[in-house]
């Protein structure tokens, strides 16, 4: 909070007067200077992660918070060597859960996307109104009663357990409807149905390619949703080999009584998770300027 | 048709599933048949796979497979909810205080029949005392944690204060210590610590939960434990003790810096203090328990927990006998010891009089013998109610809401007071106002 | 994407008769039903029918049968006891209006905060942006669960650095855990993760907005902050109504970071908001029927804030939904 005062204090004196002669001065240094507070604000938890991942346990508490430590290495091992390599399976686990689960759930959401944009079919009105109220709804309430009818099938504490649910997103299909709606316009539909394409072909060949940058934008919030989605993977897992990094790293921070916590192998073990999605998302970020070309384009 | 391909795509994506389904392999099917049966454990902490193993190697014919569920609050829950669901394993470890709602909820099963005279002459009374309800045994006891003063021996030295061996002495410590460093206390307290403050009042002799034939009667409010609320509202009052919780960055970083010199808890805080300040080996001493009448000789439990065999188990016989033979075999308490568990057994308490003190607490040679005399003077008859789960979330906000707003701590018991009445009366349970 | 939302309701609708078209000039075809039914097949396992149990079970509640001090509790009918129970409650109250203290802060700078940033990066003669635009946008990819950790050493007063500077400088710390500074603290933990993504689409939104018309204000003479407030910003309106709108969801919703800064401060409470107390109804006090009550409580509610939002802002973002 206080790292976001100065930088709003700085910006409403920026926004209130302009002064219209000294604009090509403030015009660079005035945005520039915001903006690096902006990455400061957001840049400096990160680097404590970092540099609190090389405290030794006995630094962790007791040196100066941005003081680095000289306990890397035994950190990494102590993490490496917790529960026989769990932490491996976690990422491995999350892998899968936020991977898969991401790209099925992507292409679920841009058929039922499509679908909804470029057709009239019976049902539509309901399917459409059933998935706006489903993006509305806390996802907590519907992790027990989703536990309990897993159980039914006996997949609870499955990884399907936790994949399948993460499949179907309401947020995802009515991205894809809208992003549909822009980005596939209904003369190049109508003109490849005239040259006698199938409705098959309609959607592989010129829907999902003018879709992809829509489906990119999906799949990268359904892989962050999911890594982040920590209430359903606690529910319903019980072995700690198959939880995902979120629910693994937690369980390092909640002990039971008499069980100190470990902050030390959390917070290395946090500082890594971080790096191979920040490396994902800085890598799709580039399709999202695809995202916005095209959009600039159609719109 | 011109679907058909659209029908494939669609049969692509939900196959995708199916072969995720595959392709997350482990199973969750147990080998049935003539083999060896399979019972499934659900506990946490670094001397269960040692304990398994022991078992395993032991008996070909019954094999447990071991799952960390999550701590003691996490994984009650997950217990009862995989009940509900029919996902229960066999045996499961359940903190003492959370027994009852693990009885009422049909999880924990009556093993009366199946304990034998051996394994029942192996725990104390007091001991027994934590798993048995209505004469019903529902739990063979597997650690304990008697209440005992975990304290700093180089700063209290220092600051030339002894270390107290009452309360009212604790206080006047308190107050030594705060005259000789102002930044330093000699203790802090938690007000949403349950376990503390029940084990406290029970030393002072309330009676939390009781039962006489079908009617209970709540005494959260009674007047040991005002008088337990009001002996730390003096000290919070007079600044002698400092409002924190515990085991947070903050508090942690306070004990580093030599700022907290006891902490009032129980046999296993030796080993969590090391978690927190490997440096501080060698500083810190364990002590009794300070009482409220000199010369008593009285303590609590604060934590520990014992093993319960599941009503949905299919195999109740040979998981008692896993139970039973965990936590009273010879094998079993040198395994405990060796990870730094307590043991609930006598034989185990025995064996630990031989070994090693805490990493913490080198210097201390007396430190076993020390924990086998507090354990031998713990309390009989504490007995926990079946809704401590709601009294605990309850004490926990009202006491927090108490320290926060400068409240009476005794008004935060009567407000839990009221709420577990409240949901005991809701479910059905005869309560006497 | 988002961006394009407002766009895509005004093109489709502009062009040509939309979706319908194609129908009357074709006999029907599966191809609808065929594309959505893995959707509506997940839908209806794991939204509509957990959904329908819920509400069931809201009506059921965990009472002793077979007497004895030691009885079991078991599922009974008992009507609408839980939604007495629920509403009657005075922490839920107290829940939701600790939940507008902290929305009407986190709401508004979050967004605010990413419009800021959104503008600055799409204005003329910004340097870095490439290195801002990555690195505010970076806490989005650190889960909640680790950033409310990171912030909490942030705030305990001996693992703080702010509070190490006051401490130097004024020998006083910053009690970021105590009310009131708590909702400022808490919601700094969701603007920090959630500026990032709200610029995102802010700036996706602008750069979606023809050269020509910044062009023609700027020979006009109006300065680079006149050309973003007074042509951009509106232009950008229907996307904001968007981002609000989840925005609002999501402090609805909000779980984690109280829940996880709990252990660090005794002012947060078991029911400090909404959904901390149906969490400790449904696992902590066994009573599932009661969480039941409570969710389909505060999913109703959601679902009329929501509607009442959209009136009353534009009704365009959803599309052309008739």
């Amino acid at each position: 909070m206080t790292t976001t005062a100065p930088a709003r204090g700085r910006t409403g004196a920026q926004g209130s007067a302009p002064p219209r002669l000294a604009r090509h001065r403030t015009g660079r240094t005035g945005p520039t200077l915001v903006l690096a507070l902006g990455a400061l604000y957001c840049l400096v938890p990160v680097v404590w992660v970092v540099v609190a991942s090389t405290k030794a346990r006995s630094e962790l508490f007791s040196t100066f918070t941005f003081a680095p430590g000289s306990g890397l290495l035994d950190n990494l091992r102590d993490l490496f060597a917790y529960g026989d390599g769990q932490y491996g399976l976690w990422v491995l686990n999350t892998a899968l859960y936020a991977g898969v689960g991401a790209l099925l759930s992507t292409l679920v959401s841009v058929m039922a996307g499509f679908a909804l944009a470029k057709y009239r079919f019976a049902g539509q009105r309901v399917l459409l109104y059933a998935i706006l109220a489903g993006v509305l709804l806390p996802g907590i309430t519907l992790a027990i009663p989703q536990y309990l009818l897993l159980a039914e099938l006996g997949l609870a504490g499955s990884h399907l357990s936790v994949l399948l649910p993460s499949v179907i997103s309401p947020f995802g299909i009515y991205l894809s409807r809208v992003y549909a709606l822009s980005a596939v316009p209904d003369e190049t539909i109508e003109a490849a149905r005239i040259d006698g394409a199938r409705e098959s072909r309609v959607f592989t060949s010129i829907a999902l390619p003018m879709m992809l940058p829509g489906m990119v934008t999906v799949f990268m919030l359904q892989f962050v949703g999911i890594w982040n989605n920590f209430l359903l993977p606690f529910i319903m897992l019980s072995d700690q080999d198959r939880y995902p990094l979120t629910v693994g790293l937690y369980t390092l921070l909640s002990k039971g009584s008499g069980e100190p916590a470990l902050y030390s192998i959390a917070i290395v073990g946090a500082a890594l998770s971080i790096v191979p999605l920040v490396a994902m998302l800085l890598f799709l970020q580039r399709f999202w300027r695809l995202d916005l070309i095209s959009g600039g384009l159609k719109g | 048709m011109r679907t058909t391909k659209l029908v494939a795509v669609a049969t692509a994506a939900l196959t995708c599933v199916a072969l995720a389904a595959c392709s997350s392999g482990s199973g969750d099917e147990a080998a049935d048949g003539d083999g060896p049966i399979t019972l499934d454990y659900w506990a946490w902490g670094t001397s269960q796979p040692g304990l398994v193993e022991a078992w395993n190697a032991a008996n070909p014919d019954v094999q447990v497979r071991h799952t960390d569920a999550g701590g003691g609050t996490d994984s009650s829950a997950k217990l009862l909810t995989a009940t509900r669901a029919d996902e229960a394993p066999d045996v499961a470890v359940v903190e003492y205080n959370t027994l009852p709602a693990m009885i009422v909820g049909d999880v924990a099963a009556d093993i009366t029949e199946q304990v034998d005279e051996e394994t029942k002459g192996a725990f104390t009374d007091a001991v027994w005392g934590l798993t048995t309800f209505n004469d019903a045994i529902y739990g063979i006891p597997q650690d304990v944690g008697p209440m005992a003063l975990v304290y700093n021996e180089a700063r209290l030295a220092e600051l030339g204060v002894a270390v107290p061996t009452t309360w009212a002495e604790f206080a006047d410590a308190a107050a030594a210590v705060r005259a000789a460093d102002p930044d330093t206390y000699l203790a802090t307290f938690a007000p949403g610590e349950f376990g503390f403050f029940s084990g406290m009042a029970q030393q002072a002799g309330a009676e939390w939960w009781s039962v006489d034939g079908e009617t209970w009667t709540v005494g959260i409010d009674d007047e040991p434990s005002r008088a337990v609320a009001d002996y730390w509202q003096d000290l919070v009052d007079r600044d002698l003790v400092k409002v924190e919780s515990l085991l947070t960055p903050e508090w942690n970083a306070q004990l580093n810096a030599g700022n907290i010199l006891s902490w009032p808890s129980a046999l296993w805080a030796p080993g969590v203090i090391y978690g927190v300040a490997p440096d501080m080996a060698g500083q810190w001493a364990l002590a009794k328990l300070p009482q409220w009448e000199a010369g008593d000789d009285r303590v609590a439990f604060q934590g520990g927990s014992a093993v319960v065999v599941t009503t949905s188990s299919e195999h109740p016989a040979e998981a008692a006998r896993f139970a039973a033979w965990i936590n009273s075999s010879e094998e079993g308490a040198a395994i405990q010891i060796e990870t730094g568990q307590y043991p609930a057994s006598l034989t185990g308490q025995e064996l630990a009089t031989q070994s090693e003190p805490p990493v913490l607490m080198p210097q201390q040679t007396d430190f076993w013998t020390l924990a086998a005399e507090i354990a031998g003077s713990t309390l009989p008859d504490i007995s926990w109610g079946p809704n401590v789960n709601v009294a605990s979330s309850a004490f926990q906000d009202a006491m927090q809401a108490a320290a926060d707003s400068g409240t009476p701590f005794r008004d935060a018991l009567a407000t839990t007071q009221e709420t577990v009445v409240e949901d005991m009366t809701t479910t059905g349970f005869d309560v006497q106002e | 994407m988002t961006t394009t939302t407002p766009r895509a309701a005004h093109g489709s609708a502009a062009t040509a008769a939309p979706a319908g078209a194609p129908r009357r000039r074709r006999r029907p075809t599966l191809a609808p039903y065929v594309l959505s039914a893995p959707a509506v097949l997940l839908y209806v396992a794991f939204l509509a029918v957990p959904i329908a149990y819920a509400v069931y079970l809201s009506f059921r509640g965990l009472r002793l049968t077979g007497g004895g001090a030691f009885g079991r509790r078991r599922e009974v009918w008992v009507g609408a006891d839980n939604y007495v129970a629920a509403l009657t409650d005075p922490e839920l109250g107290a829940g939701l209006l600790r939940l507008l203290v902290y929305g009407a802060i986190a709401v508004p700078l979050t967004l605010g905060l990413a419009l800021l940033f959104a503008l600055l990066l799409d204005m003329r003669g910004a340097r870095l942006v490439r290195f801002s635009r990555t690195a505010i946008f970076l806490p989005y990819a650190v889960p909640g669960v680790i950033a409310t950790l990171l912030w909490g050493f942030m705030y305990l007063p001996s693992t703080s650095p702010f509070s190490w500077v006051t401490r130097r400088l004024a020998d006083v710390t910053i009690p970021f855990l105590d009310v009131p500074l708590l909702y400022p603290s808490l919601a700094n933990i969701a603007i920090w993760g959630g500026v990032g993504f709200n610029m995102i689409i802010l700036y996706t939104s602008l750069r979606g907005i023809p050269d020509e018309i910044s062009e023609s204000a700027r020979l006009d003479g109006a300065s680079e902050w006149q050309i973003a407030l007074r042509i951009k910003v509106p232009l950008v309106g229907p996307a904001l109504v968007l981002t609000g709108l989840f925005a609002l969801i999501g402090t609805l919703q909000v779980y984690g970071e109280p829940a996880t800064l709990k252990p660090m401060t005794s002012a947060i409470s078991w029911t400090f908001v909404p959904l901390m107390k149906i969490y400790r109804d449904a696992f902590l006090r066994d009573d599932l029927p009661l969480a039941a009550a409570s969710s389909v409580v505060l999913a109703l509610g959601t679902l009329v804030v929501s509607i009442a939002l959209l009136r009353l802002g534009q009704r365009r973002v959803f599309g052309e939904q008739s």
